[in-house]
């Protein structure tokens, strides 16, 4: 096992520690002495669990302003996007085959959208300006009559890129094309208000906001048109959209989370605010460092900078004991940059030397310094081993 | 991720001794008044500096712009080859750092390129004590 003893975790945009008061809520349905019941189950205590995730789809529903009956549990975010977008997709074949997505999205987003291309659909892959947002103009141009899907995520995972949801969802609204948002990195960090944002289907997940991995829920407004086919078949509960015997805790752990972050959300805000800003201003004079994105229409829990004529996988070395995320979209065989920055308009060079601060509840300024510290340092000592480049 | 395997599960991706060598690279830098070998492919830059006397290596440094097992790879060679024939610079082989670094296959290429350096070198020095 890793000493996690002299480790500094700045990744939560990647996940985040289950609350203590989340670990307690759904202790109280896993054990013995607890309510553990299938809530399939029609005896006291099945029903006992369905009360119990009433509950939790109350938590939820008032985080995002919107009714218990408009939620669909599922595993995660992952889950939530291929049943939006596959789901809406079949649902509304007749209707039409032309999608429209971005090529910075999520890979759980890109995926299932590269999978209908293979299927007959046609897919409009949109580019970001150099900042990654999306211009309007750029969507309004790619709508057509036949366009009957747009899924653009709220905060992007690898920059913090905050897209204009209610302009985009009223465009899609003009167009009679339902508008899925991909909220992993937002649901229990910024203010969502389904009740007045025009968004038909969007996906959110617990582990990002301090509540268990596991579970996540598809939002399917209550409105005409706006429907999913299912892509699980058994027992048909969750309205047949979605079956499978709900996992009680992970709902209540969701709701638990849900609750404490509506109380909190703009505490958390303003201490994620003061730590980005206190992260960019120990580090914004390293020679050649660029942010990728825009701080000033970002999500504050995260900061990606990369820096010029740096190795990143060296440079991710030379940062431990800091847990931060790489720009390099990789596998084993390979460290490709992250296809994110490479649509920025970033080099390979750029983008393969991006590191993504992202900061949570427990960091402190303290953890914030030492990583400007190791940032600065392991910078210097790289370009201290590099040969000069050759003219 | 490096060392993400098929599962897309994490491990590892360095050896203790690649993260010893890369948290201290004793050997990096310059020697002023050596013989200098440069290459540069596979997007990895390597300068190897020797000092020779009497047909001995008596003094190495390297620069390197690359991955982690680059840099381990190049302090080893460093750190192995000083007080060895200069002789030997020709006929060096990364073969044995690869598998005492347990540098992955696909990174054979980068490494390979410290094998060019060191027998680039190599050339260097026998041409310089020819004069």
């Amino acid at each position: 096992m890793t000493d996690r003893s002299q480790m500094i975790y700045l990744d939560y945009a990647a996940s985040t520690p289950v609350d203590p008061w989340v670990v307690e809520a759904m202790t109280a349905l896993m054990t013995a002495d607890g309510n553990y019941s299938n809530p399939s189950s029609t005896h006291a205590a099945g029903r006992r669990s369905v009360e119990y995730i009433a509950h939790a789809a109350g938590q939820l529903a008032s985080l995002l302003n919107t009714t218990e009956d408009t939620l669909v549990w599922t595993s995660g975010a992952t889950e939530s996007d291929n049943l939006a977008i596959l789901g809406a997709a079949y649902y509304r074949r007749e209707r039409g085959q032309h999608l429209i997505t971005m090529r910075t999205e999520h890979k759980a987003v890109t995926d299932p959208f590269s999978e209908l291309e293979k299927r007959g659909f046609e897919v409009t892959w949109l580019d970001s300006d150099a900042n990654g947002l999306l211009d309007i103009e750029t969507l309004r141009a790619a709508m057509r009559e036949d366009t009957q899907l747009v899924s653009i995520m709220h905060v992007n995972n690898e920059t913090g890129i905050i897209q204009d949801i209610q302009s985009i969802g009223a465009l899609c609204g003009e167009n009679d094309a339902l508008f899925h948002v991909d909220a992993a990195q937002s649901c229990g960090k910024l203010p969502i208000d389904l009740a007045a944002l025009p968004v038909d289907l969007m996906s959110v997940t617990a582990h990002k906001t301090y509540g268990p991995k596991g579970i996540g829920a598809l939002y399917i407004a209550d409105r005409k048109g706006v429907h999913v086919e299912p892509l699980l078949f058994g027992g048909g509960q969750q309205r047949k959209l979605r079956p499978g015997t709900l996992p009680a805790q992970q709902i209540v752990g969701f709701g638990a989370a849900a609750d404490i972050a509506q109380s909190r959300i703009n505490d958390d805000l303003g201490h994620l605010t003061a730590l980005r800003d206190r992260m960019w201003a120990g580090i914004r004079d390293v020679p050649g460092v660029t942010v990728n994105g825009d701080i000033a229409n970002s999500f504050p829990g995260i900061l990606n900078v990369s820096v010029e004529d740096i190795e990143g996988e060296s440079l991710l070395l030379a940062l431990e004991p800091l847990c931060v995320a790489t720009g390099s979209a990789c596998n084993s065989k390979s460290q490709e940059p992250s296809y994110v920055l490479r649509a920025l308009g970033r080099s390979d060079a750029l983008a393969q030397s991006a590191i993504r601060f992202s900061f949570g509840r427990p960091t402190t300024a303290a953890d914030v310094d030492v990583a400007i510290e190791l940032y600065r340092n392991g910078i210097d000592k790289l370009r201290c081993l590099a040969p000069t480049r050759a003219a | 991720m490096p060392g993400t395997d098929a599962r897309g599960m994490s491990s590892d991706p360095y050896s203790a001794e690649v993260r010893a060598l890369f948290a201290a690279p004793e050997h990096g830098g310059v020697l002023d008044n050596a013989s200098c070998a440069a290459v540069e492919d596979q997007g990895v830059r390597i300068s190897l500096f020797a000092r020779v006397e009497e047909g001995i290596v008596t003094g190495l440094r390297f620069q390197a712009w690359g991955c982690p097992h680059v840099i381990a790879a190049a302090e080893a060679f460093c750190a192995k080859s000083e007080g060895s024939a200069a002789s030997d610079l020709l006929e060096f082989s990364v073969s044995g750092l690869m598998q005492s670094l347990s540098v992955p296959a696909e990174k054979s290429g980068r490494i390979l390129v410290l094998e060019d350096a060191v027998r680039s070198l190599g050339s260097i020095v026998r041409g310089a004590s020819k004069h």
